[in-house]
């Protein structure tokens, strides 16, 4: 069967360190004030019970199920890959920045040196191409990143999906993203 | 200061800036000026004059392929890649609006080129300079049996030209006031209100000698028809993003109530594009008064509402989306 490539987020292990978004740019030669990950750290928030949170909230592209940016494409540059990675071909991209628009997640920024639109890729170009994992998974402190086959039940991403409850950002839109996030306990839960 | 994470530069809600806008506001115009040359030349038949003289007529023939192909000027340098947009006319995508449009513009502007040569036959004669097109007339007349088979399908194709840029912001979805069926109708509607005042004014500017009274009057009453479809349009749209709820019911209140797009919403959009044009109407031109310079003016706010509304819906449905 097709592997499946997915992600998880889990928001009470990540602690907003900035490491895989620095790790994601050294790797993927990401050019300067471009990025394909961000995580924004929000709050503090205080709760009702005094304590205080910080949120922190991944931004990157989500790899959508039904992918908006692949749908409003005129010239099929942006497309899914057999393993259910949304990527662009840059050669046949013309740069109309549809994709851009369309993107819910605003996961996309036009690369200074190509001139397409860029995006997080799994690394598909870099380390997951060698075998490796992603950047980000590999660098991350706590480990709050998990990567991998979600069409595998044996692996790790399929199990600790199967242990914690996870969302979806922007569920609401239908894109079925292949990116879950694991909410912050703190606090109760929110989405 | 950028925050922790890094500049924010990229994350501008404004992907499509302002070149799309007025891109938008061109193929409208050219599909409402075409379809408007076409039905005075079908009307019009009595009287004395041969209707592919009427000055509405060589006004549209001439506007419609000049503002398209400017528009698509714009629109390929507006690209990131333009030396790439080659790909757009040999790689489609059938689920992508923009495919759609391309292939719908690969028809309609060599006919809308054509139909300017035709009109426009007996000037391209009398000039030296254009006479490598006289062959290519020619050809053309070759075909003269079809003419008006020809000319219903351009009607049609125009009709798909001035909804198509509505269906390209409507593809949209992550933009409640782009993402409605509405639009593609208001786009549409608007498109041929921009028509009629460019031709209006073009004629009455240049082609003074072929203008029919009947047929301008009869162009003022149907852009009042049309402006009276637009402000419902407009209202369904908004009535629309509030009844949906959620986002779009906040995107609508902000996109109705904040800031500089607000104002141009309120005062250019309604007042200038929509009420000024009735209250002329109601006003000085009462009883179908032909008065030119009143004509003139009134034509001139008509295509300043259209483009406004052009820049409202891009700019006002990119920066409110309600999160
Ligand atoms: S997050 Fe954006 S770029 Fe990524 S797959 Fe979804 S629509 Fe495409
Ligand atoms: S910018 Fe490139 S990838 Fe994006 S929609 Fe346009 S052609 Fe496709
Ligand atoms: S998977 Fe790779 S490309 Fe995507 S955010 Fe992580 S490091 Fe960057």
């Amino acid at each position: 069967m097709a592997k499946k490539y997915g992600m998880i987020h889990d928001e009470n292990l990540c602690i907003g360190c900035q490491a895989c978004s620095i790790a994601c740019r050294s790797e993927n030669d990401i050019p300067e004030s471009v990025y394909r990950l961000q995580v924004r750290v929000l709050g503090p928030k205080k709760l009702p019970d005094g304590n205080m949170i910080f949120e922190f909230h991944r931004q990157s592209c989500v790899h959508c199920e039904n992918t908006p940016c692949v749908t409003v494409c005129p010239t099929g540059a942006s497309f899914v890959d057999e393993n259910g990675i949304s990527l662009v071909n840059t050669d046949i991209c013309v740069g109309c920045l549809y994709c851009n628009a369309a993107c819910p997640y605003d996961a996309r920024f036009v690369n200074p040196i190509t001139h397409a639109p860029d995006k997080c890729t799994f690394c598909k170009e870099s380390r997951l191409g060698r075998g490796e994992e992603p950047a980000c998974v590999s660098v991350c402190p706590t480990e709050a990143i998990v990567f991998g086959d979600i069409n595998d039940p044996t692996s790790k991403i399929s199990k600790v999906l199967s242990q914690r409850p996870t969302y979806h950002q922007r569920a609401d839109l239908g894109t079925e993203p292949k990116m879950f996030i694991v909410p912050n306990k703190k606090g109760g839960i929110q989405s | 200061m950028n925050p922790i994470w890094g500049s924010m530069e990229q994350y501008n809600p404004i992907v499509w800036p302002w070149p799309i806008a007025v891109y938008l506001f061109l193929a409208g115009l050219s599909a409402g000026s075409i379809m408007v040359a076409l039905l005075v030349k079908w009307n019009r038949h009595e009287g004395e004059h041969n209707t592919i003289w009427d000055a509405m007529v060589k006004a549209g023939a001439i506007l419609a392929p000049v503002t398209i192909i400017v528009g698509l000027l714009l629109l390929i340098f507006d690209l990131k890649k333009p030396f790439d947009f080659y790909w757009l006319l040999i790689s489609y995508n059938f689920t992508s609006v923009m495919t759609l449009g391309v292939l719908a513009l690969f028809v309609y502007t060599p006919i809308v080129l054509i139909f300017m040569l035709l009109i426009f036959e007996d000037t391209i004669r009398k000039v030296k300079l254009f006479s490598m097109l006289i062959p290519v007339i020619e050809f053309i007349k070759g075909f003269h049996s079809y003419a008006k088979i020809i000319e219903y399908s351009l009607f049609g194709i125009a009709i798909v030209v001035g909804a198509y840029t509505g269906f390209l912001l409507s593809a949209i979805q992550a933009n409640p006031m782009w993402n409605t069926p509405v639009l593609p109708l208001l786009f549409l509607t608007s498109g041929v209100s921009a028509g009629i005042a460019a031709n209006i004014l073009v004629g009455l500017m240049f082609f003074k000698s072929s203008i029919n009274k009947e047929s301008i009057k009869y162009l003022l009453v149907m852009d009042l028809r049309v402006i009276m479809t637009e402000l419902p349009l407009i209202l369904v749209l908004f009535v629309g993003m509030m009844y949906t709820g959620g986002d779009s019911l906040v995107a609508a209140k902000q996109a109705l109530s904040t800031g500089y797009w607000a104002k141009v919403f309120w005062f250019g959009v309604i007042g200038v594009g929509l009420v000024l044009p009735l209250i002329i109407a109601f006003t000085a031109l009462r009883n179908h008064a032909y008065k030119v310079g009143y004509i003139m003016i009134n034509s001139f706010v008509v295509l300043c509402g259209v483009m406004m509304l052009r820049f409202y819906i891009v700019y006002a449905g990119q920066l409110f989306t309600g999160v």
